[in-house]
């Protein structure tokens, strides 16, 4: 482990066991590991610290192991992205909000609203306003209209919008947020399946049936072979995209062509992984005082933000389509880099 | 070079090497006329292909070119081995020499027996069998019968080995054999490995032939055959550590994978080629298969990469096998559903039929060749810590 990943890791860990390893269901944002993270340095690690995507991944695999509850991602390399972006004025600490939604320009003011929102009632939302002619970004403090929560129980909000057009930016920048959102997901997904196996790992060694530990079952050896072999995978094409956007930035095409295979290793996993963790749990893990929903749930919510795996999967086809030859695609990125 | 086309495998010197088998297999192709093939490595014998491409420098690549190989690292192999499986090239002659043989050979062979047969090898002319499983011993590898006894300036073979692939066609044959008695406490004790000469007097070969008629499996019989000291491979009482520690590289390799590409590939080609647009639907299964086979590619290539480094990836390399192996069998029906929507009484359509019929009579043998997944999924167990 290097320095930054056992960092994060401690912080974690505090974290889940400072919420008895038990939060309430829906979830509410977790204030003590926001300040921690502040004061560390790692809120905000590639928009104001020296890193890159690669600290960055390290820094979302690690809190999705412990089920962190807040807005990361969304503050570091979505919110600010597009605030650095637009030229748009945010607070200097603090936790951001963001989303991508439809909009209407009238005499220079942008109305829209924004549906289902992750964080929306514990921060500032940056939201990407699209509109016919392009992007605007504007900072909103959202009063919700109708609040909700995903599987994970991470609170959602739905509310209206209106701010002043600022700069106008290029559509590409709704593609680059997108494919930024769901590298990020691609990355906290892989963290929550790492916990989730080792919790199976931990429970099938524990708990005894007819004289033995389950674990010591073949038919048990084999599903959790399974569960292992499903999550190596979605992450060797997760390291891929992650390689890809430390050495290419995010607006290009080797980490396109590297998220779009991601999403779609990663969305499979998913569901064979939450299959195969609960069988081997047997009942207690669907209760809530287990700890598995938590990583399960949240891998399963997560998995579908920034677009579908099956919407992957279609885009990775069509591509593989276009080629003259397809195993060139199967080798590396279609368009030079 | 960065990072990424380091991971896609395709940095400056591996893409160089990869634009050069390509331009090989195009041209060779073209004089010859052979048809890209499902699961070449096992199903097409070319003698004369594989003399080609070593004239080229496509075998032997990791033979140290003191021996006549090109001293190149265990990637450039890698590329080199899955451009051959992509374009289905006939290569089943010289494959197990090249991918086995020659390692060991590396590892455990005499200065007189690298000398000997590394040059061959990497002349693409010496066509190799591996003895291994035998009627009572197929995943319980520990329970080989055949033995060896020590007579008068060598040993004397007698034992019967299955599912040997080539062997009516290939020189040599690589046997594991006891040459101590077993001990029910140390099982895996007493055995060694013999590199015999198929026209050796006393051996039988046998055709198994396989559902759908091919015949690339053999029984091979070994009645007091004699093995002269000098072929005695590596270490008396050593064989079991020999044939087991670099199954790395043979679990993980691109064989593992790619056994139906040939056929994925094509099916995705004649789609594009139909007069509409592919329909959402179709697009995703496309998508679904490509994603597979990048991912497990992905994984593959960084067991290669942690294998070349000297790094221990015993269990990340049974997953591959497991994971890429299983690909392949779920590939062939993918597959056969893309094929709904070509028009069957086109020439085009026919082909791939046929490469379609190939999978389905090969695709059982994925997962059980070289160790079944069953197995595989113990050593991944025990890696999780649970076994």
């Amino acid at each position: 482990m290097n320095e930054l990943e056992q960092l994060v890791a401690d912080i974690g860990e505090r974290s889940l066991e400072g919420r008895h390893g038990r939060p309430a269901f829906p979830d509410a944002f977790d204030e003590q590991l926001w300040s921690t993270l502040e004061e560390t340095g790692l809120s905000r690690l590639t928009s104001t610290e020296d890193a890159g995507p690669t600290e960055a991944a390290t820094l979302l695999t690690g809190l999705a192991r412990s089920a962190a509850a807040v807005p990361i991602a969304e503050t570091d390399l979505l919110a600010l992205f597009l605030a650095a972006k637009a030229d748009l004025t945010v607070p200097d600490s603090g936790p951001l909000a963001v989303v991508l939604a439809d909009a209407d320009l009238h005499d220079g003011t942008i109305t829209g609203t924004a549906h289902d929102v992750l964080w929306a009632n514990s921060a500032p939302v940056v939201v990407a306003a699209r509109t016919a002619g392009g992007v605007y970004v504007g900072l909103v403090n959202a009063e919700p209209t109708a609040t909700s929560h995903n599987l994970a129980g991470e609170p959602r909000g739905s509310f209206e919008f209106e701010f002043d057009a600022g700069t106008k930016l290029d559509v590409k920048v709704a593609d680059e947020f997108t494919r930024r959102g769901a590298w990020a997901r691609c990355v906290q997904v892989i963290g929550a399946l790492d916990a989730a196996r080792d919790l199976t790992v931990a429970h099938t060694s524990e708990r005894v049936q007819f004289g033995r530990p389950l674990s010591k079952f073949q038919a048990v050896q084999h599903s959790l072979a399974d569960m292992a072999g499903e999550i190596e995978r979605a992450r060797a094409a997760t390291d891929l995209a992650i390689v890809a956007a430390t050495d290419f930035g995010f607006d290009s095409a080797a980490t396109d062509y590297a998220v779009t295979v991601a999403k779609v290793a990663a969305g499979r996993a998913v569901e064979s992984v939450t299959r195969i963790a609960h069988q081997l749990h047997g009942a207690i893990g669907v209760t809530i005082e287990h700890r598995l929903w938590l990583f399960t749930m949240r891998a399963r919510s997560w998995i579908d933000d920034f677009g579908t795996t099956t919407y992957y999967a279609r885009r990775l086809g069509r591509i593989a389509l276009a080629a003259d030859d397809p195993w060139q695609i199967v080798v590396s990125c279609p368009e030079p880099h | 070079m960065t990072e990424f086309d380091a991971l896609c495998a395709n940095d400056a010197e591996l893409a160089e090497i990869r634009a050069a088998i390509r331009e090989f297999l195009a041209a060779d192709r073209e004089k010859f006329g052979w048809e890209p093939a499902i699961d070449s490595w096992l199903a097409r014998w070319d003698g004369d292909f594989s003399a080609r491409l070593a004239d080229a420098g496509f075998v032997g690549l990791t033979i140290p070119t003191e021996y006549g190989g090109r001293g190149l690292s265990h990637l450039h192999r890698y590329v080199v081995t899955e451009e051959l499986l992509a374009h289905g090239a006939p290569v089943a002659a010289h494959w197990f020499a090249d991918r086995q043989f020659a390692p060991s050979l590396l590892s455990y062979g005499s200065d007189e027996q690298r000398s000997e047969f590394l040059p061959v090898i990497a002349a693409g002319r010496l066509h190799a069998a591996i003895g291994m499983s035998e009627h009572d011993a197929g995943s319980d590898l520990a329970a080989v019968k055949t033995r060896a006894n020590q007579v008068d300036g060598g040993w004397q073979l007698s034992g019967t080995k299955v599912w040997t692939s080539g062997a009516h066609l290939a020189q040599r044959i690589v046997v594991l054999a006891r040459t101590s008695p077993l001990d029910p406490e140390h099982r895996h004790a007493g055995f060694s490995q013999f590199f015999v000469a198929l026209d050796s007097p006393n051996i039988t070969i046998d055709p198994i032939v396989q559902m759908g008629g091919e015949h690339h499996f053999n029984e091979v019989t070994f009645d007091e055959v004699f093995v002269p000291d000098s072929d005695v491979l590596g270490n008396v009482g050593d064989g079991w550590r020999q044939v087991t520690s670099e199954l790395g590289f043979e679990r993980s390799g691109p064989e593992r994978i790619l056994s139906t590409v040939t056929l994925i590939c094509s099916a995705i080609r004649a789609i594009r080629a139909l007069p509409d647009d592919a329909d959402d639907g179709t697009a995703a299964a496309v998508g679904d298969l490509v994603a597979r086979m990048i991912s497990l590619r992905q994984l593959s290539i960084s067991v290669a990469r942690a294998l070349a480094g000297g790094e221990d990836a015993a269990t990340r390399a049974a997953l591959v096998k497991d994971l890429g192996t299983r690909f392949e069998q779920d590939s062939v029906e993918l597959v056969a559903d893309l094929l709904d929507r070509l028009d069957r009484r086109t020439p085009e359509a026919a082909r791939l039929h046929e490469l379609l019929d190939t999978a389905r009579l090969h695709s059982p043998l994925f997962t059980l060749r070289g160790g079944t997944n069953e197995v595989l999924r113990g050593v991944v167990a025990r890696g999780l810590g649970v076994r």
